[in-house]
């Protein structure tokens, strides 16, 4: 079975730009609108899905090791996991890495901004 | 400066397949206005999501009554509902490969699994809402109940509201209404449709998985 890395770089090699005419971004011919290269086919969907099921398996069964180990360890690999996960989806189903830069910009900084704000917030409020 | 969409000569749009195609036309990003306002949108959910995971966080182990997640939580059935919500993820992008090739038949066959997925989350929340406020948990019983209650419920609006748009999209495709060249309508509503499968990818672990702190008076 192809692996995600190769089908990574399968990706990379296929990238094609969007080329610019008279201030107006027209996207390459055969790809549609936002895409730099072409979305995942559906082999490469099942695979991600099958990934994702693996992974939530996994992050159950860590939730199960509770008073076996570190309350801390099982956090840190529970959110490792979970933002795996929220990539995963992210870059595949939701084509971020296929898509232009742009997409991904304004999701990052969502992100970010939320992640910047609430932890100022829990943190003032003397959550840790 | 620049407007975001500039009318053009080049106007049709270059489909796969290109069977399809309607009036859309190049814009100065590249991009269509209505895929740019939904990434928009799901980026300023972030901060709406964020906000209720914050609150559930701040007030989590403060409560001074019961009953609390230790007594309430069902990890293996809340696991399966997660699990399909992770699937229905799959199917809508199986649907949105099925228009960009132009098979409208899987088109809609994927797209009503995607919406029955999506139904069964959330009669699953229901069963367990129903379940928790048989065990004594409303939405003032305690600082658990309100934030779980805002936290889940607003997640499970979202769902709905999901289900209610693939349905639509269904009844178009099923009319011959939804053809190959409209497969961005499929691919925005696959893009909220994912947000809210990576939504409860957050809230499953950190509200369901993390471990609880101790149960009230205990």
């Amino acid at each position: 079975m192809t692996s995600p890395r190769e089908l990574a770089e399968a990706d990379e090699s296929t990238a094609v730009a969007p080329v610019e005419h008279g201030g107006v971004t027209e996207h390459a011919p055969g790809l549609l609108p936002g895409e730099v290269r072409p979305h995942p086919s559906p082999l490469q969907y099942v695979l991600i899905a099958v990934i994702l099921c693996v992974v939530t398996a996994v992050e159950i069964a860590v939730s199960y090791t509770e008073g076996d180990i570190p309350d801390s360890l099982i956090v840190v690999l529970l959110m490792g996991m979970a933002v795996l996960k929220f990539a995963l989806v992210a870059a595949w189903f939701m084509h971020l890495r296929t898509d232009l830069p742009i997409f991904r910009r304004f999701f990052v900084l969502g992100i970010v901004a939320a992640i910047i704000l609430y932890l100022i917030v829990l943190a003032t409020l003397g959550v840790f | 400066m620049a407007t975001i969409e500039q009318t053009t000569e080049v106007g049709a749009p270059a489909h796969r397949g290109g069977s399809g195609g309607h009036d859309e036309h190049a814009t100065a990003t590249g991009v269509t206005n209505k895929k740019l306002a939904m990434w928009l949108f799901l980026a300023s959910d972030c901060l709406f999501f964020g906000a209720f995971i914050a609150t559930y966080l701040l007030y989590r182990g403060r409560d001074s009554v019961g009953p609390g997640p230790k007594e309430l939580f069902d990890i293996p059935f809340t696991s399966a509902t997660s699990f399909i919500l992770l699937m229905s993820s799959l199917t809508m992008v199986l649907a949105l490969a099925a228009i960009q090739r132009g098979d409208e038949r899987r088109l809609r066959i994927w797209l009503m699994a995607t919406a029955l997925l999506g139904a069964t989350f959330i009669a699953g929340q229901v069963f367990e809402f129903t379940e928790f406020n048989a065990e004594g948990l409303d939405l003032d019983t305690n600082l658990f109940g309100s934030t779980f209650f805002i936290l889940t419920g607003f997640h499970g609006a979202h769902v709905t509201v999901g289900i209610i748009w693939l349905m639509s999209l269904w009844g178009m495709a099923s009319q011959g209404r939804l053809k190959q060249g409209d497969s961005e309508k499929v691919e925005i509503a696959g893009l909220y449709w994912h947000f809210v499968d990576v939504v409860w990818i957050v809230i499953f672990t950190v509200i369901y998985l993390v471990p609880q702190p101790a149960a009230p008076g205990g």
